[in-house]
């Protein structure tokens, strides 16, 4: 039983006819091809599905679509559009990721970012605790962390010098 | 000397921005036209004997074939040190989560669906759970005749007459548990046929090389008709040496001759791949009066579970280094991989090097309590240095850097103890 739902992605409307029970992340991954979104176990443990609703973090496998009604969803994939418009080749969190050799295997990344962006853009000078608790929700099997933290207070460091220049 | 371009500079990893933006392609990550999806019905019993009905399943709508042992076109087995693996259990099942067989359908939910339909019909056989009692002459076997696929022994000195000379001796058992690697990425991939004919499998693997011979071998086909492309990896840790999903894609793209993608779940991917040996560690360790180690004997017995996988490899190196960074000159070291109907081990980060320190630390600690010695001093006093000679037989020569280690997180951790780090130790 199809419904008709309007959303925003990625910061354009769309409106889709589609199941109200179809989760979130097949919505993305399945039927839009936004593959950046990640599944690691399917039951909201891992964070590797996690994208941003109306600005705060959410396990996309745990979300039906019948919920994003009239909400705003972003994925990964934004992140290079945001950055392209400032005619930069990627936003200062995936910069920060790479610099700090946050990245191994990659496929917690995505979520990592995201987790990273919800927090950095309503806190832009996240202490060590709050760095931590904003990727509570992800789990990382390669790093051991610390270099995500590390990353993410890199990050910081980026967009404040951005938001000066 | 010439500066060197490479050490001493951070290279950027050249799949990073690819990983940070979403691109990077993990094989979930592919869809192709004219795609089909295959699920894998697993046993539910440890040990049992089995037939498969699948007639139901396959008149279910939208299911286009059900494959099982006897349409295997080439030999149904893999395994990367023996060919114990069955492509699909034929007769028997030997473990909780051997494949039995894979559906294909339209839908990877049409073939969840449609799975339930095959009927597994089970007569159960008596299991062997623990590797100690597998050992044993009247156990039920797992393969063949016997379940020790390997021992390992080593010995140096005389350890009845050490023993005897030793002021503390200390026996204790140890058992480390079994690990998953729990890599973030579930197994998964594609297969399909090229204008040429030949099979690709595009997937998550750590042996490119190897998984091209098993797939030709299962499907009867020359190696240079197989193409196994590697995506991005998401984690693996030893936990994809083994098969899991390229020959069922294999072979069922080459049936159906259309592109076959499948993705396990997390709880297939904890039934699909291989994980950490638990080892039932039994040690006895000597020490003379002045805290000189002196004997140590250790039976070292590894749950291989239903498959060989790496067994060899990882109790020889469970063996080897069994004694730990520690001159002991008399040694009796026995290590066994053997079958059990558990889930199958294999390799995981250490190979059977991870597990022993637990043993052989906490018997010096133990060591060092009856003798009333620090425990950062035996360890110094104990540990490899330039030219020490190892159970094994070898003489470091190079650098052994460990007092130094020692004493430097000893400082760290805020122990006092009388050791000069800049003294030059003498083996
Ligand atoms: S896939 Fe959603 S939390 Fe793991
Ligand atoms: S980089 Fe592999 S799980 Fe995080």
């Amino acid at each position: 039983m199809n419904e008709q739902i309007r959303f925003n992605l990625n910061g354009k409307d769309m409106e889709i006819q589609a199941d109200p029970s179809m989760r979130l992340i097949d919505l993305l991954r399945d039927e839009l091809r936004l593959t950046g979104t990640k599944e690691g176990c399917g039951e909201g443990e891992c964070g590797a599905c996690t994208v941003i609703i109306d600005g705060i973090t959410a396990n996309s496998c745990l979300v039906l679509i019948s919920q994003i009604r009239d909400k705003k969803v972003t994925t990964i994939e934004a992140l290079e559009q945001e950055a392209l418009k400032k005619g930069d080749e990627l936003h200062p969190i995936q910069q920060a990721f790479i610099d700090a050799g946050a990245v191994q295997c990659g496929f917690c990344t995505p979520g990592m970012v995201l987790s990273a962006k919800a927090l950095l853009d309503h806190n832009s000078s996240p202490d060590e605790n709050e760095i931590k608790r904003s990727i509570s929700g992800n789990l990382c099997r390669c790093t051991g962390y610390k270099k995500i933290e590390k990353a993410i207070q890199i990050a910081s460091d980026y967009m404040k010098k951005d938001g000066v220049e | 000397m010439k500066p060197s371009i490479t050490i001493g500079k951070s290279e950027l990893r050249i799949d990073a921005k690819d990983k940070v933006t979403g691109k990077a392609v993990y094989p979930s990550d592919i869809y192709l036209d004219n795609m089909v999806y295959g699920y894998t019905i697993r046993s539910t019993m440890p040990h049992a004997e089995i037939k498969v009905d699948k007639i139901e399943a396959l008149a279910y709508p939208g299911v286009i074939a059900v494959f099982t042992a006897e349409d295997v076109t080439g030999e149904n087995h893999h395994g990367v040190l023996f060919k114990d693996h069955e492509v699909f259990c034929s007769k028997k099942v030997r473990r909780v989560g051997e494949p039995i067989a894979f559906v294909v359908a339209d839908t990877m939910d049409t073939a969840r669906k449609a799975a339930k339909l095959v009927k597994v019909a089970y007569n159960e056989l008596p299991a062997v759970l623990d590797p100690r009692e597998a050992m044993k002459e009247n156990s039920p076997k797992v393969h063949g005749d016997s379940n020790i696929i390997y021992h390992y022994k080593l010995r140096t000195g005389d350890i009845e007459e050490a023993f005897q000379k030793c002021e503390v001796v200390v026996e204790n058992t140890y058992e480390s548990s079994m690990v998953d690697h729990a890599f973030l990425q579930p197994e998964a991939g594609v297969a399909y046929i090229e204008e040429d004919g030949t099979v690709t499998i595009v997937t998550a693997t750590q042996y490119p090389h190897y998984d091209r011979e098993e797939v030709a071998e299962a499907l009867g086909l020359p190696h240079n008709k197989i193409k196994i492309l590697t995506s991005a990896v998401g984690g693996a840790f030893g936990g994809r040496e083994d098969i899991t999903v390229q020959i069922h894609l294999a072979l069922a793209a080459l049936k159906l001759g259309r592109p076959v993608k499948t993705t396990y779940t997390r709880e297939e991917s904890f039934q699909a791949h291989s994980k950490r040996h638990p080892l039932y560690m039994k040690y006895k360790t000597g020490a003379l009066k002045d805290g000189t180690l002196y004997a140590m004997e250790a039976e070292i017995i590894g749950d291989s579970g239903a498959h060989a996988s790496w067994a060899i490899n990882v109790l020889r190196k469970a063996g080897v280094h069994a004694a730990g960074p520690y001159c002991i000159p008399n040694i009796k070291i026995d290590s066994y991989a053997v079958y059990t109907n558990n889930p199958f081990t294999g390799a995981m980060r250490g190979f059977g090097a991870a597990q022993v320190p637990m043993a052989h630390e906490q018997q010096i600690d133990e060591i060092a309590r009856r003798l009333n010695i620090n425990p950062i001093e035996i360890r110094l006093k104990n540990c490899f240095k330039v030219g020490s000679l190892t159970a094994t037989g070898q003489t470091l020569e190079e650098s052994v850097p460990l007092t130094d280690t020692i004493i430097k997180a000893a400082k760290e951790i805020g122990y006092e103890f009388s050791y000069d780090s800049n003294e030059e130790v003498q083996p």
